[in-house]
């Protein structure tokens, strides 16, 4: 692992942001990494666009800038893009096609982005993208994320070690039944079919 | 949450090392520092620091999970605003109780008063505020820098940069409030509450303080004492009792010989500087002072770190230069000559968020040094630059949106007359598209304020103001200004959105909490109604037509009046009880944004989707108290009298006439002369119609749009040119409305005429005061403006022959009607001069050449609408004429339009039903006997002037003959195809009087002549679909509902106004109400069709009521239907 590395959590209010940004505080805590982070929620519940940014290692305290992320969790696709400035050539980002309309889309008012262009984009520009357009059945939000963690633990060399993570969903995971968290992370880090798109 | 506080409950003695966000170090702070109270009001971003104590309190007072030690159980409460909160925080300090205040930043503004006073006396037990400052205002409305409270009330400011020393400083503050016996603020920024970072925990202060009492003098405050108190507290700030926590929260970092430049920073600046510092390895190269206790100045610790020579400073701090002041202030007193880089010089500027990348480049730029700033991707401005923005909103099957939407549908939004005063809280968030129900928002609780002085202000205006504002918000600040409103006489309208909890924070408890046992519940209403509020109401807003029908009620009150909408956040448990959790909310595609009046969607319809019109009809399906399926109430020509009536709703005059255009031409005479077949075969069980001839009437009167018919020459410009040419032979209302939808769908078309103008009976025959011939003109006139060609003075079988022009043309359309007066035989031997046919007895009427002698008795004979015209026009002839109508039905079997028998007989023509002309004879004037047509016994002779005969007429077959005998009825009429008017002969179609099932009216002749349009199409372009009006066409020829003529509903007033209370029912595919004007979150729209996103759904069923098209269902109740 280089010495630090910065990850930002992109989503809509309600898709979990800030439960993954704490399952990976927790996660590094276990493995012992120094961890910061810093978010804003205060209309989260609202619907609105959330981000939560982590950082790992010495000297960082959960502050994120424009080019300086390593890894961007985009749980929505449109999120993932309106965070496109943090992103530099190094980055890997992971875009969950998961999406949800905003009012302007809802009301043929604005477009939603084309964000197949927007991941081709990234491929030419960025170190890999995760695309993810699959949703494994029976899974609620909480859980998709954990699998879409998990494929990334499975395509990149992530800064905190999957053992770790198996042990923060143990801890961690408060209304789901632990098994189906852990088995929806375990889907994503084991699946062997698992198309990634890389520069 | 549950394991944080255990977490916080738990570790008690040894130290371990845990991660928090800035909010719960604060709390773990005052829990270590053996915090007795804690008085709050929520507010992000400092929420967490009292939910963190709502739930410790709670647990430490539950004697099963705390049986040791209930007794010394910290306590908590939501105080009713920051002010209480405060007051009581310091009283409990007085009684020896150690206490912490948390509250936003504009929380100390309203604390403010009790503030400014209690330093000039005592407090006793140790008092910290946390009050959390917001830059870049994530979720408030400024971002004032509440370091300016040190300063203004006299109290130490600590202000920490990362939660670490969050932590520390809480627990420091109680500290030194004992030791100053004054309070002390600990203020935090968002990125320092909401930030999460590595602390160590410690143990916690097990010392029991015990509450008293003790007179001092210091609790009265009077004048005589608040000279001398203001210098004492002034020596209190200056004490050294200060230093040594200067020392502990003032650091130096990277101390080392002779370095030239420095620091100043504080707050979140200095983690922000510190990574910078780090990855940048400028170490070596500076010394960085961070401020952890701004107030008092720490101007000894300052002075002393100028004094170590650097050349250059730079002072680094987020909102207004308060450091670099004082900083420069040193500098000058101290006369040192360090170089001050500031906000100007720096550019970090006084407002908003700093951010690390902006740090990066202030450091590289104020080291001259190549910083290892990021750089982001060529190009990635074109991906997210103008991204559709995603505001909050309220959420799905919130209660706050049913409120809204019945305000919505009462308020009109267009003009000034109502302003909607906002407040601060979920229910602000009514401001944003689509409801955009708010005119004003400016802070907690001004919305009753704004709105009584408004109303005082416009008081001349016909404006009405209303107040709007959460339960939470009327709880905090609203009461008392409700009381003014009261007590000053105030015209205002206030709507409390009660659900019972502080919404926007997090669910909070406050003074209308059902939930706890700990809190007495208020009720909103009994409170009001105490205040002296006549009008109060409650409402619960998912009962969508009472909460419209009291809205729009109490819209009408004068003075205070107060409504309140009740029902729970989605978030309380008793939401629930509110919904149907056991169904599904489902919506049918078939009504959805589907037109069921015109099987071919390519027609041209009038009706403009907007989202104002989708209003109307979304209101009228609310308020209306008669709802009536505009199928029910269909007409021949197949007018929308759905879109027709609701552009009238609406106001939109021109569009109702539009949409009437879209369909015929004659709109002002149907208005004046149709028999209104849509009103008369209504099925509607409450005998309900809406009357459409009147409001036909009603719009085609408006000069202005009815001289204006630039919508049908845009249809024909338009058009794809069919190049093809039809014929039309007969220029009466049947002939001209197949040319008026021939021309307006690309066809050429030529009108042949026997008379010299066009216009057929209507022109000659129907009587100028039954309707308004100049603008029956008008209309005529047109068709020759949109292209289509007139020959007049040309008879079939004289001029031309039916042979001739079907092989010439693409298409032909007979339109000739009745050529041939039936004859009386009875009266065959009266000489000319005083005998009529019904034709040229009302031609001459119409061209005024009738010369009857006034005074004259006049015998009509006939039962048709003809023999009604003619008495009638010979009564108005001159009104000294004696009429008398004989007929052989009897009166209610008359084939005339019932209303043309009554009107007649108002009129004072002698109406002789059941009777016929036994025999007529000539001796200077006539001599009729007439007989009664059942028992044929003699009933009367009469003696009169003039008889005309109006028994009907025929075909005058030598005109078509080439048609063939089999072709024709035995009246001479053409037979044709019901389905297209096809006469069976070559590529000729059949309209009006003279095809065999045409209904004897204008609208029977307009249907059929857009019927044989239809036919035409099919044979020439292979148009697939039937004439749209055929059911009600051909329902024409049934007998009339009996009753309906009995009451025709007159139209007075307001003519909007009087058709308030009728819902047009039809779906409409020019709809998007629900997401237009509703806007649910849980109802989307994928492919252009609205679904619901059932896990976001709550089963509300609002959308049901509010969906104008009906196209929204409880599935059960579908099901149920169904069956």
């Amino acid at each position: 692992m280089k010495e630090t590395t910065k990850i930002l959590v992109a989503g809509v209010g309600g898709q979990g942001v800030v439960f993954l940004t704490n399952l990976l505080v927790k996660a590094a805590l276990l493995a012992d990494i120094p961890v910061a982070t810093s978010e804003i929620h205060g209309l989260a519940q609202r619907g609105g666009s959330v981000t939560a940014g982590i950082t790992l290692g010495e000297h960082t305290y959960g502050f994120l800038e424009k080019g300086g992320v390593d890894i961007l969790f985009g749980l929505e696709p449109l999120e993932a893009q309106r965070c496109a400035s943090y992103l530099n050539k190094n980055s890997i980002a992971v875009i969950d096609e998961n999406r949800i309309l905003p009012y302007s889309v809802n009301s043929g008012n604005a477009a939603y982005p084309d964000i197949k262009m927007f991941v081709d984009y990234l491929k030419k520009n960025i170190n890999k993208v995760i695309y993810n357009v699959e949703s494994p059945e029976g899974i609620n939000s909480v859980q998709r994320n954990l699998y879409v963690l998990g494929r990334t633990c499975h395509e990149v060399d992530f800064p905190i070690q999957s053992e770790f993570i198996k042990k923060a969903i143990a801890e961690i995971v408060i209304k789901d039944p632990e098994e189906k968290c852990l088995a929806a992370f375990m889907l994503g880090l084991t699946k062997e079919e698992i198309i990634v798109e890389s520069k | 949450m549950e394991n944080k506080v255990a977490d916080i409950l738990t570790s008690y003695s040894s130290p371990h090392k845990v991660s928090a966000i800035g909010n719960e170090a604060v709390a773990r702070g005052a829990i270590e520092a053996g915090v007795n109270g804690v008085f709050s009001y929520p507010g992000t971003p400092s929420t967490e620091i009292s939910e963190i104590f709502n739930l410790v309190s709670n647990y430490q007072n539950d004697s099963n999970k705390n049986p040791d030690d209930v007794k010394n159980a910290t306590y908590f409460e939501y105080s009713i605003n920051e002010k209480i909160a405060l007051e009581k925080a310091i009283a409990f300090s007085i009684g020896n109780k150690s206490a912490l205040c948390v509250m936003k930043n504009v929380g100390m503004n309203v604390a403010s008063d009790p503030l400014m006073s209690i330093t000039y006396q005592t407090i006793i037990a140790p008092l910290v505020i946390v009050v959390c400052d917001d830059p870049g205002c994530h979720s408030s409305s400024n971002e004032q820098d509440s370091r300016y409270w040190g300063n203004m009330a006299s109290v130490p400011v600590f202000n920490p940069a990362t939660p670490a020393a969050a932590y520390e400083m809480t627990k420091q503050a109680f500290k030194l409030s004992a030791e100053l016996r004054l309070p002390v603020i600990v203020r935090t920024t968002t990125r320092v509450s909401h930030t999460r970072g590595m602390l160590e925990y410690n143990e916690i202060n097990a010392d029991k303080r015990e509450a008293h009492f003790d007179r001092m003098p210091e609790h009265i405050n009077i004048p005589a004492r608040t000279a001398t108190a203001h210098q004492k507290l002034l020596d209190k700030l200056h004490s050294e009792t200060v230093d040594p926590f200067f020392k502990n929260f003032n650091k130096v970092h990277f101390q080392g010989k002779h370095k030239s430049t420095a620091i100043i920073s504080s707050g979140v600046s200095t983690s922000y500087l510190l990574e910078v510092i780090s990855r940048n390895g400028l170490e070596d190269q500076l010394e960085l002072l961070d401020l952890g206790l701004i107030f008092p100045f720490p101007e000894k610790d300052v002075a002393a770190f100028l004094q170590k020579g650097f050349e250059k400073v730079l002072v680094v701090e987020e909102l207004d230069p308060i450091i670099e002041n004082a900083v420069r202030n040193i500098v000058q007193k101290q006369n040192l000559t360090c170089q001050i880089t500031g906000k100007e010089e720096s550019q970090l500027g006084n407002t908003g968020e700093f951010t690390l990348g902006q740090i990066d480049q202030v450091v590289g730029d104020f080291f001259q040094v190549e910083t290892i700033g990021k750089t982001g991707l060529n190009g990635v401005s074109a991906y997210d630059d103008s991204l559709p923005p995603r505001p909050p909103a309220l959420c799905s099957g919130c209660p706050h949106r049913a409120s809204y939407y019945a305000l919505k549908l009462i308020v009109p939004r267009e003009d000034n007359d109502v302003i909607l005063c906002g407040d601060i809280g979920c229910s602000g968030l009514g401001a944003l598209p689509p409801l955009k129900m708010i005119d004003t928002i400016n802070h907690m609780g001004m919305s009753i304020s704004m709105a009584q002085g408004l109303s005082e202000a416009l008081k001349s205006k016909k404006t009405k103001v209303v107040a709007m504002l959460g339960d939470g918000t009327f709880f905090h600040s609203g009461i008392t200004s409700l009381l003014n409103a009261v007590y000053t006489k105030a015209n205002m309208l206030v709507i409390i959105f009660d659900n019972r909890t502080i919404g926007m924070t997090g669910h909070q408890d406050h003074p209308g909490a059902t939930h706890l046992d700990k809190y007495n519940e208020i009720q909103i209403e009994p409170l009001v109604k105490g205040m002296g509020i006549n009008f109060v109401e409650t409402l619960m807003p998912f009962d969508m037509k009472d909460t419209y029908k009291k809205i729009d009620k109490a819209m009408a009150q004068e003075g205070v009046s107060v409504l309140i909408s009740k029902a729970p956040c989605v978030f309380l448990p008793d939401y629930k009880e509110f919904t149907k959790q056991d169904d599904k909310i489902i919506i049918n595609h078939a009504k959805c944004n589907t037109c069921h009046n015109h099987y071919d969607h390519g027609i041209s319809c009038s009706k403009k989707a907007s989202s104002g019109s989708n209003l109307t009809r979304a209101i009228a399906k609310i308020r209306a108290t008669e709802r009536v399926d505009s199928k029910d109430q269909s007409c021949p020509a197949n007018i929308c009298n759905h879109g027709f009536f609701n552009s009238i709703l609406e106001k939109d005059y021109k569009t109702a006439l539009d949409m009437v255009r879209d369909k015929l031409l004659f709109s002002r005479t149907c208005g004046d002369i149709c028999h209104r077949p849509c009103e008369l075969f209504s099925n509607h069980e409450s005998n309900a119609t809406i009357p459409i001839k009147q409001l036909k009437k009603f719009v085609s009167g408006i000069d202005e749009n009815f001289n204006d018919f630039s919508s049908a020459l845009n249809q024909i410009e338009q058009a794809t040119p069919k190049d093809k040419h039809i014929a039309i032979v007969g220029g009466g209302p049947a002939g001209l409305s197949a040319a008026y939808d021939l021309i307006r769908d690309g066809y050429e078309v030529t009108v042949f005429e026997k008379e010299e103008a066009a216009g057929g009976l209507i022109k000659y025959v129907i009587p100028d005061f039954r309707m308004d011939k100049q603008g029956f003109d008008v209309e005529v006139s047109q068709l020759a403006k949109m292209g289509v060609q007139f020959k007049f003075n040309v008879s079939l079988g004289k001029e031309m022959e039916l042979e001739e022009i079907a092989n010439q043309f693409d298409g032909v359309i007979i339109a000739i009607g009745l050529g041939k007066s039936n004859e009386l035989e009875a009266v065959s031997s009266i000489s000319k001069s005083k005998k009529y046919d019904s034709m040229n007895f009302l031609k001459e009427y119409n061209l005024k050449t009738l010369a009857i002698q006034p005074g004259s008795k006049i015998v009509v004979i006939g039962g048709g609408n003809s023999a009604i015209d003619v008495a009638r026009s010979a009564k108005r002839f001159n009104e000294d004429n004696e009429v008398i109508l004989s007929c052989v039905e009897t009166e209610s079997a008359m084939p005339a339009f019932t209303e043309e028998v009554e009107h007649a007989k108002e009129e004072g023509v002698t109406i002789l039903a059941n009777s016929y002309v036994e025999e007529c004879t000539e001796k200077g004037d006539l001599k009729i006997k007439l007989h009664q047509f059942d028992s044929k016994k003699h009933l009367q002779d009469i003696n009169c002037d003039y008889i005309v005969v109006a028994i009907g007429q025929q075909g005058n077959v030598e005109e078509y003959a080439t048609i063939g005998d089999k072709n024709l009825t035995n009246g001479n009429k053409i037979k044709a195809d019901k389905y297209n008017g096809f006469s069976n002969y070559k590529n000729v179609f059949v309209a009006g009087d003279i095809c065999a099932d045409n209904h004897m009216s204008l609208i029977g002749a307009i249907g059929s002549g857009k019927r044989a349009v239809i036919g035409i199409k099919q044979k020439l372009e292979g148009y697939k679909y039937s004439y749209e009006g055929l059911n009600a066409l051909l329902h024409l020829n049934h007998k009339e509902k009996e009753g309906a003529i009995a009451n025709p509903i007159e139209l007075e007033g307001d003519i909007t106004e009087f058709i308030k209370n009728f819902n047009l029912f039809q779906s409409c595919e020019k709809c998007n109400h629900c997401i237009d004007n509703l806007g649910c979150p849980a109802m989307i729209k994928v492919d252009g069709k609205i679904i619901i996103d059932e896990p976001k759904c709550t089963q509300c069923g609002l959308c049901i009521d509010v969906c104008p098209n009906d196209a929204i269902a409880w599935e059960k109740e579908l099901e149920l239907v169904n069956e």
